[in-house]
Protein backbone atom coordinates (compact mmCIF):
# COMPACT_ATOMS: atom_id res chain seq x y z
CA UNK A 1 0.00 0.00 0.00
CA UNK A 2 2.94 2.30 0.52
CA UNK A 3 3.47 2.18 -3.25
CA UNK A 4 0.00 3.51 -4.01
CA UNK A 5 0.43 6.25 -1.42
CA UNK A 6 3.79 7.07 -2.87
CA UNK A 7 2.19 7.35 -6.27
CA UNK A 8 -0.42 9.71 -4.83
CA UNK A 9 2.32 11.71 -3.23
CA UNK A 10 4.55 11.74 -6.28
CA UNK A 11 2.04 12.20 -9.05
CA UNK A 12 2.45 15.96 -9.07
CA UNK A 13 6.16 15.45 -9.26
CA UNK A 14 5.69 13.31 -12.38
CA UNK A 15 7.77 10.60 -10.79
CA UNK A 16 5.41 7.93 -12.03
CA UNK A 17 6.26 7.27 -15.65
CA UNK A 18 3.19 5.13 -16.17
CA UNK A 19 5.28 2.18 -17.28
CA UNK A 20 4.33 0.16 -14.27
CA UNK A 21 1.13 -1.38 -15.53
CA UNK A 22 0.85 -3.96 -12.82
CA UNK A 23 0.81 -1.99 -9.61
CA UNK A 24 2.04 -3.93 -6.65
CA UNK A 25 0.15 -3.02 -3.55
CA UNK A 26 3.10 -3.29 -1.22
CA UNK A 27 2.91 -3.87 2.51
CA UNK A 28 -0.04 -2.74 4.64
CA UNK A 29 0.25 0.95 5.46
CA UNK A 30 -0.75 2.75 8.63
CA UNK A 31 -1.56 6.47 8.50
CA UNK A 32 -1.12 8.23 11.82
CA UNK A 33 -1.82 11.75 12.91
CA UNK A 34 -3.71 14.02 15.29
CA UNK A 35 -7.25 15.17 14.51
CA UNK A 36 -7.30 17.36 11.43
CA UNK A 37 -3.95 16.18 10.16
CA UNK A 38 -5.38 15.05 6.84
CA UNK A 39 -5.65 11.29 7.28
CA UNK A 40 -9.15 10.94 5.82
CA UNK A 41 -8.23 13.17 2.92
CA UNK A 42 -5.14 11.17 2.12
CA UNK A 43 -7.01 7.89 2.52
CA UNK A 44 -9.64 9.08 0.09
CA UNK A 45 -7.00 10.22 -2.37
CA UNK A 46 -5.48 6.74 -2.27
CA UNK A 47 -8.95 5.27 -2.86
CA UNK A 48 -9.44 7.42 -5.96
CA UNK A 49 -5.98 6.56 -7.20
CA UNK A 50 -6.56 2.84 -6.85
CA UNK A 51 -10.05 3.11 -8.38
CA UNK A 52 -8.51 4.73 -11.43
CA UNK A 53 -6.07 1.89 -11.94
CA UNK A 54 -8.88 -0.35 -13.13
CA UNK A 55 -7.76 -3.26 -11.00
CA UNK A 56 -11.00 -3.71 -9.16
CA UNK A 57 -13.33 -2.00 -6.72
CA UNK A 58 -12.14 -0.25 -3.60
CA UNK A 59 -13.65 -0.97 -0.20
CA UNK A 60 -13.71 2.02 2.18
CA UNK A 61 -14.72 1.27 5.75
CA UNK A 62 -15.49 4.01 8.22
CA UNK A 63 -17.75 4.41 11.20
CA UNK A 64 -19.81 7.31 9.92
CA UNK A 65 -20.63 8.41 6.38
CA UNK A 66 -18.30 11.17 5.26
CA UNK A 67 -20.12 14.49 5.62
CA UNK A 68 -18.66 15.67 2.35
CA UNK A 69 -16.21 14.22 -0.06
CA UNK A 70 -12.71 15.16 0.99
CA UNK A 71 -10.88 17.50 -1.30
CA UNK A 72 -9.52 15.65 -4.26
CA UNK A 73 -6.70 16.23 -6.65
CA UNK A 74 -7.30 17.20 -10.22
CA UNK A 75 -8.93 14.72 -12.52
CA UNK A 76 -9.16 12.01 -9.90
CA UNK A 77 -12.55 13.26 -8.85
CA UNK A 78 -14.27 11.98 -11.96
CA UNK A 79 -17.52 10.04 -11.31
CA UNK A 80 -16.21 6.82 -12.86
CA UNK A 81 -13.64 6.53 -10.12
CA UNK A 82 -16.08 7.48 -7.38
CA UNK A 83 -18.42 4.74 -8.52
CA UNK A 84 -15.72 2.15 -7.95
CA UNK A 85 -15.43 3.01 -4.26
CA UNK A 86 -17.76 0.95 -2.07
CA UNK A 87 -18.43 2.58 1.27
CA UNK A 88 -19.49 0.56 4.27
CA UNK A 89 -20.16 1.91 7.75
CA UNK A 90 -19.80 -0.71 10.49
CA UNK A 91 -21.28 1.14 13.49
CA UNK A 92 -19.49 -0.87 16.18
CA UNK A 93 -16.43 -3.01 16.74
CA UNK A 94 -18.61 -6.09 16.74
CA UNK A 95 -20.03 -5.15 13.35
CA UNK A 96 -16.54 -4.57 12.00
CA UNK A 97 -15.52 -8.02 13.24
CA UNK A 98 -18.58 -9.49 11.56
CA UNK A 99 -17.79 -7.72 8.31
CA UNK A 100 -14.19 -8.92 8.26
CA UNK A 101 -14.97 -12.49 9.34
CA UNK A 102 -17.59 -12.84 6.61
CA UNK A 103 -15.65 -11.03 3.89
CA UNK A 104 -15.13 -14.29 2.00
CA UNK A 105 -18.91 -14.77 1.79
CA UNK A 106 -19.51 -11.47 -0.01
CA UNK A 107 -20.33 -11.92 -3.68
CA UNK A 108 -18.85 -9.92 -6.51
CA UNK A 109 -15.28 -9.13 -7.50
CA UNK A 110 -12.68 -8.84 -4.79
CA UNK A 111 -11.50 -5.31 -3.99
CA UNK A 112 -8.03 -4.28 -5.02
CA UNK A 113 -7.74 -1.96 -2.02
CA UNK A 114 -9.15 -2.14 1.48
CA UNK A 115 -9.21 1.06 3.53
CA UNK A 116 -10.29 1.68 7.11
CA UNK A 117 -10.65 5.15 8.61
CA UNK A 118 -10.79 5.71 12.35
CA UNK A 119 -9.23 2.52 13.70
CA UNK A 120 -8.89 4.23 17.08
CA UNK A 121 -12.67 4.38 17.46
CA UNK A 122 -13.01 0.64 16.99
CA UNK A 123 -10.08 -0.14 19.27
CA UNK A 124 -11.48 2.11 22.00
CA UNK A 125 -14.37 -0.30 22.55
CA UNK A 126 -12.02 -3.20 23.30
CA UNK A 127 -9.04 -2.06 25.30
CA UNK A 128 -7.55 -5.56 25.64
CA UNK A 129 -4.43 -6.01 23.50
CA UNK A 130 -5.50 -9.47 22.34
CA UNK A 131 -8.78 -8.12 20.98
CA UNK A 132 -6.93 -5.28 19.28
CA UNK A 133 -4.46 -7.77 17.83
CA UNK A 134 -7.26 -9.94 16.50
CA UNK A 135 -8.98 -6.99 14.85
CA UNK A 136 -5.76 -5.90 13.18
CA UNK A 137 -4.85 -9.47 12.22
CA UNK A 138 -8.30 -9.91 10.66
CA UNK A 139 -7.79 -6.77 8.58
CA UNK A 140 -4.61 -8.30 7.21
CA UNK A 141 -6.23 -11.69 6.76
CA UNK A 142 -9.16 -10.14 4.88
CA UNK A 143 -6.79 -8.30 2.54
CA UNK A 144 -4.83 -11.53 2.08
CA UNK A 145 -8.01 -13.35 1.13
CA UNK A 146 -8.91 -10.64 -1.40
CA UNK A 147 -5.39 -10.94 -2.83
CA UNK A 148 -5.93 -14.65 -3.23
CA UNK A 149 -9.22 -14.07 -5.03
CA UNK A 150 -7.68 -11.49 -7.35
CA UNK A 151 -5.41 -14.19 -8.68
CA UNK A 152 -1.70 -14.55 -9.29
CA UNK A 153 0.31 -11.37 -9.70
CA UNK A 154 -2.34 -9.18 -8.13
CA UNK A 155 -2.65 -7.99 -4.60
CA UNK A 156 -5.22 -6.27 -2.45
CA UNK A 157 -3.60 -3.40 -0.60
CA UNK A 158 -4.48 -2.38 2.93
CA UNK A 159 -4.41 1.15 4.31
CA UNK A 160 -5.60 2.06 7.78
CA UNK A 161 -5.83 5.48 9.46
CA UNK A 162 -5.41 5.90 13.20
CA UNK A 163 -5.92 9.10 15.12
CA UNK A 164 -3.22 9.78 17.68
CA UNK A 165 -3.52 11.85 20.82
CA UNK A 166 -1.38 14.86 21.62
CA UNK A 167 0.40 12.97 24.37
CA UNK A 168 0.80 9.22 24.47
CA UNK A 169 0.23 7.25 27.66
CA UNK A 170 1.54 3.77 28.47
CA UNK A 171 -1.45 2.11 26.80
CA UNK A 172 -0.73 4.00 23.63
CA UNK A 173 2.90 2.86 23.65
CA UNK A 174 1.76 -0.74 23.84
CA UNK A 175 -0.73 -0.20 21.06
CA UNK A 176 1.88 1.43 18.88
CA UNK A 177 4.27 -1.52 19.37
CA UNK A 178 1.43 -3.82 18.39
CA UNK A 179 0.61 -1.77 15.32
CA UNK A 180 4.22 -1.64 14.20
CA UNK A 181 4.36 -5.40 14.42
CA UNK A 182 1.54 -5.74 11.90
CA UNK A 183 2.08 -2.58 9.87
CA UNK A 184 5.71 -2.35 8.82
CA UNK A 185 4.97 0.70 6.66
CA UNK A 186 3.76 3.88 8.34
CA UNK A 187 3.02 7.44 7.34
CA UNK A 188 2.95 10.14 9.99
CA UNK A 189 0.96 13.29 9.26
CA UNK A 190 1.16 16.59 11.10
CA UNK A 191 0.27 20.16 10.31
CA UNK A 192 3.51 21.82 9.37
CA UNK A 193 5.06 23.98 6.72
CA UNK A 194 8.60 24.58 5.57
CA UNK A 195 8.43 28.33 5.97
CA UNK A 196 6.80 31.07 8.04
CA UNK A 197 3.35 32.14 6.86
CA UNK A 198 2.84 28.88 5.00
CA UNK A 199 0.35 26.14 5.83
CA UNK A 200 -0.08 22.49 5.02
CA UNK A 201 0.76 19.01 6.19
CA UNK A 202 4.02 17.24 6.64
CA UNK A 203 3.79 13.58 5.61
CA UNK A 204 6.62 11.36 6.74
CA UNK A 205 6.50 8.04 4.92
CA UNK A 206 8.41 5.10 6.38
CA UNK A 207 8.10 2.13 4.02
CA UNK A 208 9.39 -0.24 6.68
CA UNK A 209 12.72 -1.32 5.31
CA UNK A 210 11.58 -1.48 1.72
CA UNK A 211 12.85 1.96 0.92
CA UNK A 212 14.20 5.11 2.45
CA UNK A 213 12.14 7.38 4.64
CA UNK A 214 10.73 10.22 2.58
CA UNK A 215 8.97 13.40 3.57
CA UNK A 216 6.38 15.36 1.67
CA UNK A 217 4.61 18.67 1.94
CA UNK A 218 0.86 18.53 1.32
CA UNK A 219 -1.10 21.75 0.81
CA UNK A 220 -4.55 22.74 -0.36
CA UNK A 221 -5.23 25.57 -2.73
CA UNK A 222 -8.13 27.93 -2.19
CA UNK A 223 -10.23 25.86 -4.62
CA UNK A 224 -9.57 22.73 -2.59
CA UNK A 225 -6.98 21.19 -4.91
CA UNK A 226 -4.36 19.15 -3.07
CA UNK A 227 -0.76 19.87 -3.99
CA UNK A 228 2.10 17.58 -3.06
CA UNK A 229 5.79 18.32 -3.16
CA UNK A 230 8.86 16.78 -1.60
CA UNK A 231 9.62 18.35 1.74
CA UNK A 232 12.52 20.77 1.32
CA UNK A 233 15.70 19.27 2.72
CA UNK A 234 17.00 20.80 5.91
CA UNK A 235 20.48 21.52 4.64
CA UNK A 236 20.77 25.10 3.51
CA UNK A 237 17.08 25.73 3.99
CA UNK A 238 16.80 29.19 5.51
CA UNK A 239 13.24 28.58 6.67
CA UNK A 240 13.98 25.44 8.64
CA UNK A 241 14.10 27.28 11.92
CA UNK A 242 10.63 26.21 12.96
CA UNK A 243 12.00 23.86 15.56
CA UNK A 244 9.24 21.29 15.50
CA UNK A 245 10.67 19.18 12.72
CA UNK A 246 10.57 15.81 14.42
CA UNK A 247 7.53 16.29 16.61
CA UNK A 248 5.56 13.61 14.86
CA UNK A 249 8.04 10.78 15.14
CA UNK A 250 7.51 8.02 17.69
CA UNK B 1 0.57 -10.93 1.28
CA UNK B 2 2.17 -13.64 3.38
CA UNK B 3 3.38 -13.34 6.92
CA UNK B 4 7.00 -12.37 6.97
CA UNK B 5 9.27 -14.61 8.99
CA UNK B 6 12.91 -13.80 9.57
CA UNK B 7 15.04 -15.53 6.94
CA UNK B 8 16.84 -17.56 9.57
CA UNK B 9 13.50 -18.92 10.76
CA UNK B 10 12.38 -19.79 7.25
CA UNK B 11 15.60 -21.66 6.58
CA UNK B 12 15.49 -23.47 9.86
CA UNK B 13 11.89 -24.55 9.29
CA UNK B 14 12.88 -26.09 5.96
CA UNK B 15 15.87 -27.85 7.45
CA UNK B 16 13.80 -29.00 10.37
CA UNK B 17 11.20 -30.50 8.07
CA UNK B 18 13.87 -32.35 6.14
CA UNK B 19 15.58 -33.50 9.32
CA UNK B 20 12.42 -34.78 10.90
CA UNK B 21 11.61 -36.69 7.78
CA UNK B 22 15.05 -38.25 7.89
CA UNK B 23 14.76 -38.90 11.60
CA UNK B 24 17.76 -36.71 12.40
CA UNK B 25 17.76 -34.96 15.76
CA UNK B 26 20.56 -32.40 15.46
CA UNK B 27 18.46 -29.67 13.90
CA UNK B 28 16.37 -29.74 17.03
CA UNK B 29 19.20 -28.01 18.88
CA UNK B 30 19.06 -24.97 16.64
CA UNK B 31 15.30 -24.92 16.84
CA UNK B 32 15.50 -24.92 20.61
CA UNK B 33 18.07 -22.13 20.52
CA UNK B 34 15.72 -19.91 18.56
CA UNK B 35 12.47 -20.81 20.18
CA UNK B 36 13.29 -22.33 23.52
CA UNK B 37 10.90 -24.81 24.97
CA UNK B 38 8.27 -23.84 22.40
CA UNK B 39 10.30 -25.86 19.90
CA UNK B 40 9.87 -29.25 21.55
CA UNK B 41 6.27 -28.50 22.34
CA UNK B 42 5.61 -27.45 18.75
CA UNK B 43 7.20 -30.63 17.41
CA UNK B 44 5.08 -32.57 19.82
CA UNK B 45 1.93 -30.90 18.51
CA UNK B 46 2.92 -31.80 14.96
CA UNK B 47 3.63 -35.40 15.97
CA UNK B 48 0.27 -35.70 17.62
CA UNK B 49 -1.53 -34.38 14.52
CA UNK B 50 -2.92 -31.52 16.55
CA UNK B 51 -3.03 -29.01 13.69
CA UNK B 52 -6.03 -28.75 11.44
CA UNK B 53 -6.23 -26.68 8.28
CA UNK B 54 -9.77 -25.45 7.94
CA UNK B 55 -10.63 -24.51 4.39
CA UNK B 56 -13.77 -23.21 2.73
CA UNK B 57 -15.02 -23.04 -0.87
CA UNK B 58 -14.12 -19.35 -1.00
CA UNK B 59 -10.45 -20.21 -0.59
CA UNK B 60 -10.20 -18.48 2.77
CA UNK B 61 -8.75 -20.68 5.43
CA UNK B 62 -7.54 -20.72 9.01
CA UNK B 63 -5.79 -23.12 11.34
CA UNK B 64 -6.91 -24.66 14.60
CA UNK B 65 -4.50 -26.24 17.02
CA UNK B 66 -5.52 -28.59 19.80
CA UNK B 67 -3.41 -27.44 22.71
CA UNK B 68 -1.99 -29.67 25.39
CA UNK B 69 -4.64 -28.43 27.80
CA UNK B 70 -7.36 -29.71 25.52
CA UNK B 71 -8.35 -26.23 24.41
CA UNK B 72 -8.50 -25.41 20.73
CA UNK B 73 -6.81 -22.24 19.49
CA UNK B 74 -7.32 -20.47 16.20
CA UNK B 75 -4.32 -19.26 14.22
CA UNK B 76 -4.26 -17.00 11.20
CA UNK B 77 -1.51 -17.94 8.77
CA UNK B 78 -1.61 -14.82 6.60
CA UNK B 79 -0.21 -12.85 9.49
CA UNK B 80 1.05 -13.86 12.92
CA UNK B 81 -1.92 -14.36 15.17
CA UNK B 82 -2.88 -17.04 17.69
CA UNK B 83 -5.73 -16.86 20.16
CA UNK B 84 -3.74 -18.46 22.97
CA UNK B 85 -2.82 -16.49 26.11
CA UNK B 86 0.89 -17.14 25.53
CA UNK B 87 0.71 -15.25 22.25
CA UNK B 88 -0.99 -12.33 23.92
CA UNK B 89 1.47 -12.22 26.76
CA UNK B 90 4.84 -13.14 25.31
CA UNK B 91 4.53 -11.86 21.83
CA UNK B 92 2.41 -8.78 22.20
CA UNK B 93 3.43 -7.48 25.58
CA UNK B 94 6.91 -8.62 26.31
CA UNK B 95 7.92 -8.96 22.68
CA UNK B 96 10.58 -11.52 23.53
CA UNK B 97 9.16 -14.55 21.74
CA UNK B 98 8.99 -14.65 18.00
CA UNK B 99 6.13 -17.12 17.88
CA UNK B 100 4.01 -19.12 20.28
CA UNK B 101 4.24 -22.91 20.10
CA UNK B 102 0.93 -23.15 18.22
CA UNK B 103 2.04 -20.79 15.45
CA UNK B 104 5.38 -22.57 15.29
CA UNK B 105 3.53 -25.87 14.98
CA UNK B 106 1.38 -24.40 12.19
CA UNK B 107 4.43 -23.25 10.23
CA UNK B 108 6.18 -26.56 10.77
CA UNK B 109 3.18 -28.48 9.54
CA UNK B 110 2.98 -26.19 6.49
CA UNK B 111 6.58 -26.90 5.60
CA UNK B 112 6.20 -30.60 6.28
CA UNK B 113 2.85 -30.65 4.51
CA UNK B 114 1.30 -32.69 7.24
CA UNK B 115 -1.79 -31.62 9.08
CA UNK B 116 -5.39 -32.63 9.38
CA UNK B 117 -7.72 -31.18 6.82
CA UNK B 118 -11.24 -30.03 7.43
CA UNK B 119 -13.56 -28.56 4.84
CA UNK B 120 -16.32 -26.29 6.04
CA UNK B 121 -18.82 -24.04 4.34
CA UNK B 122 -18.15 -20.34 3.93
CA UNK B 123 -20.72 -19.60 6.61
CA UNK B 124 -19.14 -22.05 9.02
CA UNK B 125 -15.74 -20.44 8.53
CA UNK B 126 -17.27 -17.07 9.37
CA UNK B 127 -18.62 -18.52 12.60
CA UNK B 128 -15.27 -20.05 13.48
CA UNK B 129 -13.49 -16.74 12.95
CA UNK B 130 -16.18 -14.86 14.88
CA UNK B 131 -16.03 -17.23 17.81
CA UNK B 132 -12.58 -15.98 18.66
CA UNK B 133 -14.06 -12.59 19.41
CA UNK B 134 -14.59 -12.55 23.11
CA UNK B 135 -18.21 -13.07 24.02
CA UNK B 136 -19.92 -9.97 25.35
CA UNK B 137 -20.23 -10.24 29.11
Amino acid sequence: MAETLRRVLTRDGAAWSGEENTPVAGPPLLLLGAPGSGKTTLLFAAALEAAGEGQGPVLFLTRRPLQSLPRGTGTTRDPMRLQKIRFQYPPSTRELFRLLCSAHEAPGPAPSLLLLDGLEEYLAEDPEPQEAAYLIALLLDTAAHFSHRLGPGRDCGLMVALQTKEEADSGDVLLLALLQRYFPAQCWLQPDAPGPGEHGLRACLEPGGLGPRTEWWVTFRSDGEMMIAPWPTQAGDPSSGKGSSSGGQP
Amino acid sequence: MAAVLPAVVEQLLSEMAAAVQENARSTGLRLKFLFGSSATQALDLVDRQSITLISSPSGRHAYQVLGSSGKTYTCLASCHYCSCPAFAFSVLRKSDSILCKHLLAVYLSQVMRTCQQLSVSDKQLTDILLMEKKQEA
